[in-house]
């Protein structure tokens, strides 16, 4: 299928803005200096007071990187200093300390996830030694389904370590390779061979992990169809359980590592949806189910099998089968996500260490999400997980009359209809397969704290030439 | 829009605030007194003047043990909790008190509140003085005997929980009866917000948090009943009214 049969020009075009991922609803921008150690406090002990209070899911952020890859956008420090991990450690133990108590002790730990910057940072022994004090800490579920799950840079594990890491209770990896095109290697500074990322998956598959991610990125600088679609049969070869294969947002005046990037290097919006088509087509004809947003999974994956059942849900670490949890983040810039409530720890690393050092709990902002955030929040989380929106089950829940109440943003669907990304339909609001792909741009007719509309305005008059 | 879900309120009826000849649609006691022919005028003709108190917030005392009994109130929005602490610093939760309750009652043969009452949620309440509502009732037979059934209801729901009741045999008894409740307010039977902690629903029912949980976990599972976040939903009403009978005494 070639990328016009898809998509337009034109419609590319008008659709190619940036707009949030739709980690969280509100996005972190919403987030308020107002909300501190007291509310985040007063989220937890509502959290613990509900009848059957949540599930919680544990995510630690590990801020450092052994070496600059130009891409990232995340929160992360480049040293070559490994003693640095013993002081992060150190405080982030403290922070176990001080928000562990905050939460009932029958509430159960589903879920803990290991982010950076690059965990592997760490080493096995210090990620024994986390995982052993959050045990501590917390009250892990003896249930087969609860994960510990990392993200791991293939150029900086063995098999030996992954041998430990599955000793330590690790059953879940995800590993970056964004593309195996030398070229593209070059250009944004991370050299990987195919043969120490398969020695690691491979090492994951021999150690019982019960899945196996890699990441991809389009869009990177010198990509091109042909080299991506070679990457795209390396990987769909070692079959990981699940794909993501991200966007590149080349935000240099954000990203200081981006700027090491020579735009001119970039794909054009309409070489780099083609680069995503081809992975689509690639991974589905290799039997990949196409899970929403950047994910595809193998049918047999969790994740696949909890989209069929309604049980896929979309956080700070994207989707999950762990709907119903509370989602506590420990370290530096990490999201938490209690009850109704959003928080985020201080994003440097002074700030964070400062406020442990102190005895604080490490809180900078966040918000108390309102009823109509709620609601909101639950409609985009039915886009991006099964691609249709529940207006009776939201009507009923929120007790709205939906017309009424979304009339705006109804509006706003209406051109995005018109280009075929959904169907509105009395009584059901359903994601075409073209929509699949521009989930964002459907998902911000949603948000109330976006005013521009979803595409850039174009006269209605110019389509009809 | 149907009927309201607790606590939700019927825009209808939080737009009530009656005036100086009608009674709010909340009124815990507007029935004995028109039944009677008495309407707003008459009272204040009496000199029984009700003050709108609130909104209380969440956390926030109406009274606390030991303040000098005045008033008696009305709760016309939200759910106000009453407790007492032990000499060892325990609390013992003694019930919880939904709109057109009363609060207070149990102040009556004394000088003093016996307990403390918090707000839970976003509470308004309305006082009646209690020693001019006593003149009133003498006048009116109909109060007198609201009075006395408010009071010994008050009276009958700590007694229910002093049996030797299993723990789904007490949460189900606690959801009927708050059901039942609710529905005689106008708010949906089978579908309303538990505006009351765990800790504070167990304590009421004498059982542990974690047991409060893995019953309604086993109900859920049984398909009895719906839980999400503070959530409820009553689905299988025969089968929770069956297994509270015996402790509601039917």
């Amino acid at each position: 299928m070639a990328t016009s049969t898809l998509f337009s020009t034109d419609l590319l075009r008008r659709y190619d803005r940036p707009g949030p991922r739709y980690t969280s609803y509100p996005t972190a921008p919403q987030f308020s200096a107002d909300f501190g150690a007291d509310q985040l406090r007063e989220a937890a002990q509502a959290s613990n007071g509900d009848p059957i209070p949540r599930r919680l899911s544990l995510y630690v952020h590990v801020p450092f990187c052994l070496s600059p890859c130009f891409y990232c956008g995340c929160n992360r420090i480049i040293t070559r200093d490994l003693s640095r991990s013993d002081a992060y450690l150190a405080r982030l133990y403290r922070e176990i300390d001080l928000t562990a108590p905050l939460f009932d002790r029958d509430r159960e730990v589903i879920q803990l996830h290991f982010g950076g910057g690059t965990p592997n940072f760490l080493t096995p022994a210090q990620l024994r030694e986390v995982v052993e004090t959050l045990r501590k800490h917390f009250n892990f579920s003896d249930s087969p389904n609860r994960d510990i799950s990392i993200e791991l840079d293939p150029r900086f594990i063995s098999p030996e370590e992954i041998a430990e890491l599955a000793a330590i209770g690790f059953n879940r990896a995800s590993l970056g390779v964004q593309d195996f095109d030398p070229v593209v290697q070059q250009a944004v500074n991370r050299i990987q061979s195919v043969e120490q990322t398969v020695a690691v998956i491979e090492a994951c598959r021999a150690n019982g992990f019960h899945s196996v991610n890699v990441d991809l990125i389009y869009g990177l600088p010198k990509q091109n169809p042909e080299g991506f679609a070679r990457t795209l049969d390396t990987v769909i070869k070692v079959r990981p359980d699940r794909i993501a294969v991200y966007s590149y947002a080349h935000l240099p005046e954000m990203f200081k590592a981006q700027r090491q990037i020579e735009a001119e290097d970039l794909p054009t919006p309409e070489t780099k949806l083609g680069l995503l088509q081809l992975a689509i087509e690639k991974l589905t004809d290799a039997g990949y189910l196409y899970i929403g947003m950047d994910h595809f999974a193998l049918p047999d994956d969790e994740l696949a099998q909890a989209q069929a059942r309604g049980g896929l849900h979309r956080n700070f670490m994207g989707y999950t089968t762990h709907a119903d949890s509370d989602l506590i983040g420990l370290g530096v810039s990490a999201i938490s996500h209690i009850g109704d409530s959003f928080s985020q720890n201080p994003r440097d690393i002074i700030s964070w260490q400062g406020a442990l050092d102190a005895g604080h709990l490490p809180v900078f902002r966040g918000m108390r999400l309102s009823d109509d955030d709620q609601l909101r929040a639950d409609l985009i989380q039915h886009l991006m997980c099964q691609g249709e929106v529940p207006i009776a089950a939201l009507e009923r829940r929120y007790e709205i009359d939906f017309d009424s109440y979304f009339a705006d943003a109804l509006q706003r669907l209406e051109p995005l209809a018109e280009d075929g990304l959904v169907k509105l339909e009395p009584g059901r609001i359903t994601v075409t397969a073209q929509g699949r792909l521009l989930l964002r741009n459907i998902a911000m007719c949603f948000d109330r704290y976006l005013d521009q509309p979803a595409t850039v305005a174009t006269p209605r008059f110019s389509r009809a030439i | 829009m149907s009927v309201p879900t607790f606590p939700h309120a019927d825009p209808r009826i939080i737009a009530d605030d009656g005036d100086a000849l009608r009674f709010c649609s909340t009124c815990a006691f507007s029935e004995a007194c028109l039944s009677r022919g008495m309407d707003k005028s008459a009272l204040s003709d009496l000199h029984v003047l009700v003050d709108h108190a609130g909104p209380l917030h969440a956390g926030e005392h109406i009274f606390r043990e030991g303040d000098r009994f005045e008033a008696i109130a009305a709760v016309r929005a939200g759910t106000v909790k009453t407790y007492v602490v032990d000499r060892d610093g325990n609390e013992h939760v003694l019930g919880f008190h939904l709109p057109g309750e009363v609060i207070g009652l149990n102040a009556i043969d004394g000088e003093q509140y016996p307990c403390n009452a918090v707000a839970l949620d976003t509470v308004m309440l309305c006082k009646f003085s209690f020693p001019k509502i006593s003149v009133l009732a003498a006048r009116l037979p109909g109060l007198q005997k609201q009075l006395f059934r408010l009071l010994s209801r008050d009276i009958g729901r700590a007694a229910l929980l002093a049996g030797d009741w299993t723990a789904d045999q007490r949460l189900a008894a606690f959801l009927v009866a708050l059901s039942r409740r609710l529905a005689e307010r106008g708010f949906s039977p089978s579908r309303f917000q538990l505006t009351m902690a765990r800790t504070d629903i167990a304590n009421y029912l004498r059982l542990a948090p974690e047991t409060v949980s893995r019953v309604l976990r086993r109900f859920q599972e049984d398909g009895v009943l719906k839980v999400e976040r503070r959530e409820v939903e009553l689905l299988g009403r025969e089968q929770l009214e069956a297994l509270a009978a015996p402790v509601l005494r039917q």
